[in-house]
């Protein structure tokens, strides 16, 4: 089942001699249960396609397609309900409201959406249970480590009943350790029913997607074939 | 892990703004800021608890300090007062009981103090009355109860040295001293206190019943009803204080504005997140206006409990100032609910611009924390002009109807224009500067185009300097205006080593309205008792500078419509204008009048009214009157008047070296003009003015009022009307104080938007000198922008007044002195820049960027 | 075809492991039989490198004829013969885990082969050869991902195995990704083809086989 589904997507910044295109002809389809990466180097557009899937920008042309509701139908109010119930944000770093303790945080799409306190809170600590976050539930964004953080905030962006998840560089700013555990977790999100996009530089981390889209100058170049077992690598010497 | 919610409510209704709980939640982080920022909000904070405080112990003492209006009538509603003796007392009493039911009695006789002129009343009452218990309570012991008792006030147990259990004989009557007592109501009132039926001779009896519904004057010539003073006059002191508060609570929201942009701004990652969790725009700004409000509503709080424990402590000086007791919590608590509310209300409208602004920024713009781009909005200046043409349109209306009292509401709707127009202009003139200093050095370029690109601060802080600036030329002119009007001549009555002592038919019977009603004119042989009092008074204050006050049956007038006469005119015998060290030859022969006030005799149209035939001590037309050019022969507008009254444009001659109080004689008519118009038989002598050595004391100013009392006079002292240039010296002070401080409060927050240029700067290798220049240029161009809007402002509503306000010309609005208009003009914008280089001296601890956390 | 693109490298890592060393580091723990030793080395490298049963007997008697490992006397040559490690094979054991391999001079590494080749092959366009073997890396990587993911958290030896392939091959890729880069620099302005650099390169190259 496609949860996002972009068409022939641009986006152009800027006029005249200052034009750039950030995107040109994008074509991406996630499923439910399906990681996708995008790769490519700085400057290819990795940051504009997330934040247009997300409803942060508009496309220029083209159309995006949430759960099959088109975006460019809908008010920035029905934008923002979208962000709240279908579609959860990570990012590189500053993902948490100071202010807020990590279960408020995690709880706060919930509450937007006008679910009450106690029961957003309750939804909350069971997400964060799943990360093994319990005990951290009533400290401060500013009283964790950086993994921490990185693991409330992909609660926040699971919390409720998300359809999406939409990462940029989300483990861009940990060590390999904790970056691998913040993939881990995306992963198990996509393995219960999340579509996931994933955007990175790094090709360990696009590893755990089921399917790598490079990008290069706004233009979708190339993506890996679906995975065949894992088995085939352990066994070289009987395929080839 | 994806958490299924089954109460997630339907989105019927509202477009999915997520109702309570969403807003609830929004408000809850801004409290958490708020709470971990407080420090960042600390200005407005500040200023929104001193404001408040200072409105609470404002509105108490104002409304305090008169005499509650039930003084005297204790719970009734009605008092008569007899005096006697009166041999039909007795039945008039037995009528009203008769008529009204229950009625309270209080007996006074005035008794005497052994050795002085001062008196006070034996008291009969019963403390336990109807009515009166208001006017009584017991400081200590009790209330007499028996004939031979006795409780006395403070003042007169310390008179006669009294304490309880003191047998006390006064009058020949030995009575016990059971209780000390006062009357609240009035703390001056000083008497004994006995029960009924022991004052034998009374002097005054009151007494207190209710009479609703009836009128009192049916009920009787002296039947009195309680009459509140605040209540008819619109300028009574809570509005007058309610004004001034919400004159203080508009600065403050504009002094706002830029502080909440600048927490709006460093907040924009953190509300770029929220819009990105699903925020809609209503709670983004909701967070920033929810910051606003609450800042309103902790500073109202703080602010309530510093005034009110203010008031507390300060409680006893205003009673004993206003000789009556105070309840702690007798507030005008709709005033104070009010001005609570205004806060939060300024707090919030304040935090409202930067929310919409806030809300306006992308999202992905605010995520990454960069500051939003100054929106580059051309906004006319026309709007604002147009404002300022209208206030003083306002302005002259509210003159025009000045007469009959009905133009308030034209000239409260002109200072709302005004102050609408100074903060409209304000973002113009801003632009404006900035054109000007296209060509000015890079550091001072650079200052007046931040300015000019960040007018959201830069805006509301140069309206908050305009409106003081404003307020300050405003009152300078006006009282300019007032000041310098030679015809209804305004100012201090006397000199303060100045007293008058004034005969029956001096000024009307005396300024006072003493005991003494007019009575007949003062001929020889009551003079002869009176001038001796007089000189008695003097030399008591050791003067012998006394100069006898004549006037003759003459007044001036002017014969234009606008403002009219005011004043006495005396006569300029030769012992007065020796006193004033005035010669012969210094008055020109064919002068009528000699006058002090400047440009009197540039006037036209002036007319001298006589009564050759009058007796002495009547005055003629509206020198005496109270209504001006009321009951003089030939009104105003018959120019000329009728030749045997009236003297067309009498010669009238300048000589400074008569006094300038409004009492005294700065207007004298001469020899020459009374022998002309034959009016030696109408003088008479209206008092003596004294020059004493040294400001006279209240304790002599007393006996000198005693003394003269006992004489039938009255005496005219010093009041406290301030002069002109005291006026202006305040205001400007006041302008220049309120200015500087709007500056010194808003010119971090508005270099700290810039503070990323001052780091490009420094890095392209500006020196220190940059930046305090940088800072220095802020300022002053600030200083200046301000000085000069709100000047323009002033002189603009003080031209609409004059228009129509009977003012004789526009050149009266020149008389404010140069020097307060440069010292506001150029000291001010000089200080601030001076203060700014000095202080930008150091480099910030944390200069650039904020850290985001 | 990613399989076989593997197994060349796979052939070439064989040799670098020194099987040799690692069956002196499993008998440093005490005597074990040979059948024993080949299950223990391929649990140890989790089972990435398969090893045949003759390749371990060849190893051993190697050893023991160098006299750095002893054998049972009495045992027959089968898989139930014990083997112990000699003083002199602790000694070399312990000598080899502190010498450093041989990084200093580089490796004939096919793939940058044939992207210097790319350049000289007209009509070629480089950036599609790049993007070839990136995806075919990548694809690799996620397998050994995949790998990771279902088994690593229980096996420590496996994880690091995993860990260093994943290094290996996201190496490779920044080598492709910081040469695509080169390449579109130069793009605007290609080199001459009288160019020295590349049998410079080659003389280099070839002085490591």
């Amino acid at each position: 089942m496609t949860v996002l589904e972009m068409r022939d997507v641009s986006k152009a910044y800027g006029q005249g001699a200052g034009r750039v295109e950030a995107l040109r002809q994008v074509d991406l389809t996630v499923g439910a249960g399906g990681m996708v990466a995008v790769m490519g180097p700085s400057g290819s557009g990795k940051s504009t396609l997330l934040t247009i899937a997300g409803s942060l920008e508009e496309a220029s042309t083209g159309e995006v397609l949430i759960d099959g509701a088109p975006l460019s139908r809908m008010s920035r109010n029905d934008k923002a309900r979208l962000r709240r119930r279908m579609v959860g944000y990570v990012f590189q770093d500053f993902n948490l409201l100071p202010g807020l303790t990590v279960a408020e945080n995690v709880a706060l799409p919930l509450e937007l959406d006008g679910v009450g306190a106690r029961a957003a809170r309750a939804a909350a600590r069971e997400a964060l249970d799943g990360l093994r976050l319990a005990d951290r539930a009533s400290r401060y964004p500013s009283q964790l480590s950086g993994g921490e953080r990185q693991r409330v905030a992909i609660a926040r962006a699971v919390v409720g009943d998300r359809r999406l998840l939409l990462a940029d560089e989300p483990s861009g700013a940990l060590d390999s350790v904790n970056a691998e555990a913040v993939m881990r977790l995306i992963h198990e999100a996509c393995k219960r029913g999340m579509a996931a996009v994933v955007v990175t530089h790094d090709a360990q981390l696009a590893s755990w997607a089921d399917r790598v889209v490079f990008l290069r100058d706004g233009h979708v170049v190339d993506q890996t074939a679906p995975l065949p077992g894992p088995e085939s690598l352990l066994t070289p010497g009987q395929t080839s | 892990m994806s958490t299924a919610l089954r109460e997630r409510p339907a989105p019927a209704g509202a477009p999915g703004h997520g109702g309570v709980p969403a807003r609830r939640a929004v408000i809850r982080w801004a409290w958490r800021l708020l709470r971990r920022e407080w420090r960042q909000q600390l200005l407005v904070l500040a200023l929104v608890t001193v404001a408040v405080a200072a409105t609470i112990v404002g509105a108490a003492v104002a409304t305090n300090t008169p005499p509650p209006a039930s003084a005297g009538f204790g719970t009734a509603g009605d008092a008569a007062t007899f005096q006697a003796p009166d041999p039909h007392l007795a039945s008039q009493i037995a009528a009203l009981r008769h008529r009204f039911g229950r009625l309270d009695v209080i007996e006074n006789q005035a008794a005497a103090i052994p050795g002085s002129i001062a008196t006070f009343d034996l008291r009969a009452q019963n403390p336990h009355g109807p009515f009166g218990q208001p006017m009584l309570s017991l400081v200590s012991g009790h209330y007499p109860e028996r004939p031979g008792q006795v409780a006395v006030t403070s003042g007169v147990a310390a008179t006669f040295r009294l304490k309880i259990g003191d047998l006390w004989r006064q009058a020949g009557t030995p009575r016990r001293v059971v209780g000390i007592v006062q009357n609240p109501q009035s703390l001056a009132d000083e008497f004994a206190l006995v029960v009924p039926g022991q004052v034998t001779v009374p002097t005054q009896v009151t007494v207190l019943f209710d009479a609703p519904g009836v009128i009192p004057s049916s009920i009787g010539p002296n039947v009195q009803t309680p009459h509140p003073a605040a209540s008819g006059n619109v300028l009574n002191p809570q509005t007058i204080v309610l004004a001034l508060a919400t004159v203080g609570m508009l600065l403050i929201a504009l002094v706002g504005i830029g502080g909440f942009t600048v927490l709006a701004q460093r907040r924009v990652q953190s509300l770029g997140l929220l819009a990105a969790q699903g925020a809609t725009d209503k709670h983004v700004r909701l967070v920033v206006r929810a910051n606003g409000a609450l800042v309103g509503i902790l500073g109202a709080v703080t602010g309530f409990v510093l005034g009110l424990a203010a008031w507390l402590a300060y409680r006893p000086t205003v009673e004993s100032d206003a000789h009556h007791l105070i309840g702690a919590f007798q507030l005008p608590w709709t005033v104070i609910g009010v001005a609570l509310a205004l806060a939060v209300v300024a707090t919030y409208a304040a935090a409202s611009r930067p929310a919409r602004s806030i809300a306006r920024v992308p999202i992905v713009a605010a995520l990454s924390g960069r500051p939003a781009p100054p929106k580059q909005v051309r906004r006319s200046a026309l709007p604002g002009l147009v404002l300022l043409g209208g206030a003083a349109v306002l302005f002259a209306y509210s003159g025009m109807s000045n007469g009959n009292g009905s133009g308030s509401l034209e000239l409260v709707l002109g200072l709302v224009a005004l102050i609408a127009a100074v903060i409209l202009l304000a973002p113009a003139c801003l632009a404006l500067l900035a054109r000007l200093g296209g060509r000015a050095p890079i550091a001072v370029r650079l200052a007046l185009r931040d300015l000019a690109r960040y007018r959201a601060r830069s805006g509301s802080a140069l309206a908050a300097i305009s409106l003081g600036v404003l307020i300050a030329v405003l009152v300078s002119v006006l009282s300019a205006q007032r000041f310098g009007n030679v015809l209804d001549y305004a100012g201090p009555n006397l000199a303060s080593d100045q007293l008058i002592v004034y005969t029956p038919n001096g000024q009307g019977g005396g300024p006072g309205n003493g005991p003494n009603g007019p009575s007949g004119p003062v001929t020889g042989s009551k003079l002869a008792p009176m001038a001796k009092a007089a000189h008695d008074i003097a030399s008591a204050l050791g003067s012998h500078d006394i100069v006898q006050l004549e006037s003759a049956s003459a007044s001036l007038q002017h014969a234009a419509s606008g403002r009219t006469w005011n004043g006495q005119v005396y006569v300029a015998t030769p012992q007065l204008l020796r006193a004033f060290g005035i010669t012969a030859s210094q008055v020109s022969p064919g002068a009528d009048i000699l006058s002090m006030r400047p440009g009197l005799s540039g006037i036209t149209k002036m007319q001298l009214l006589f009564d050759p035939k009058a007796s002495p001590g009547v005055g003629v037309g509206p020198g005496t009157g109270n209504g001006p050019g009321g009951n003089g022969p030939g009104g105003p507008d018959s120019f000329p008047c009728p030749k045997n009254q009236c003297l067309a444009n009498p010669v009238i001659q300048e000589v400074s070296a008569l006094p300038s109080g409004t009492s005294a004689p700065n207007t004298v008519i001469t020899e020459h003009a009374i022998s002309t118009l034959g009016l030696r038989a109408g003088i008479s002598a209206d008092g003596w003015l004294i020059q004493t050595p040294n400001p006279p004391t209240a304790g002599q100013i007393t006996s000198a009022r005693l003394t003269a009392a006992s004489a039938g006079l009255t005496i005219e002292t010093r009041n406290s009307i301030p002069t002109s240039s005291e006026i202006i010296n305040w205001a400007t002070v006041f302008g220049i104080v309120l200015a500087l401080g709007i500056l010194a409060m808003t010119i971090g927050l508005i270099r700290s938007e810039t503070s990323g240029d001052l780091r490009t700067l420094a890095a392209t290798g500006a020196s220190s000198w940059t930046r305090r220049a940088l800072t220095a240029a802020t300022a002053g161009a600030l200083g200046l922008a301000g000085a000069v809007l709100g000047t323009v402002a002033a002189y603009a509503a003080a031209i609409g007044y004059a228009w129509n306000n009977k003012l004789e010309s526009l050149s009266e609005l020149s008389s404010v002195p140069t020097s307060s208009l440069l010292l506001i003009l150029i000291g001010m914008p000089l200080a601030a820049a001076v203060a700014g280089w000095l202080l930008a001296g150091r480099e910030p601890a944390a200069l650039g960027h904020q850290p985001m956390e | 075809m990613y399989t076989q693109y593997y197994s060349q490298h796979a052939t070439e890592w064989r040799d670098v492991v020194s099987v040799r060393h690692a069956l002196l580091a499993l008998l440093s723990e005490g005597p074990k039989y040979g059948l024993q030793l080949r299950e223990e080395f391929e649990a140890r490298t989790g089972e990435v490198w398969p090893l045949n049963v003759g390749q371990v007997y060849t190893t051993l008697q190697r050893l023991e004829r160098d006299g750095l490992a002893e054998s049972d006397d009495d045992g027959d040559d089968g898989p139930q013969k014990g083997f112990r490690i000699t003083p002199d094979g602790a000694a070399e054991l312990a000598g080899w885990l502190r010498t450093p391999p041989d990084l200093a001079s580089p490796p004939r590494d096919e793939l940058v082969m044939k992207v210097l080749v790319a350049l000289r092959v007209p009509g070629t366009d480089v950036h599609q050869v790049i993007q070839v073997h990136r995806r075919y890396l990548v694809e690799l990587m996620q397998q050994w991902t995949r790998i990771k993911e279902a088994e690593a958290e229980t096996d420590l030896g496996l994880a690091l195995v995993v860990d260093a392939e994943l290094f290996r091959l996201d190496a490779v890729i920044r080598w492709l990704d910081t040469a695509e880069g080169r390449l579109k620099r130069a793009g605007a302005d290609p080199p001459p083809p009288s160019s020295v650099a590349l049998p410079r390169l080659r003389r280099r190259v070839g002085m490591r086989s």
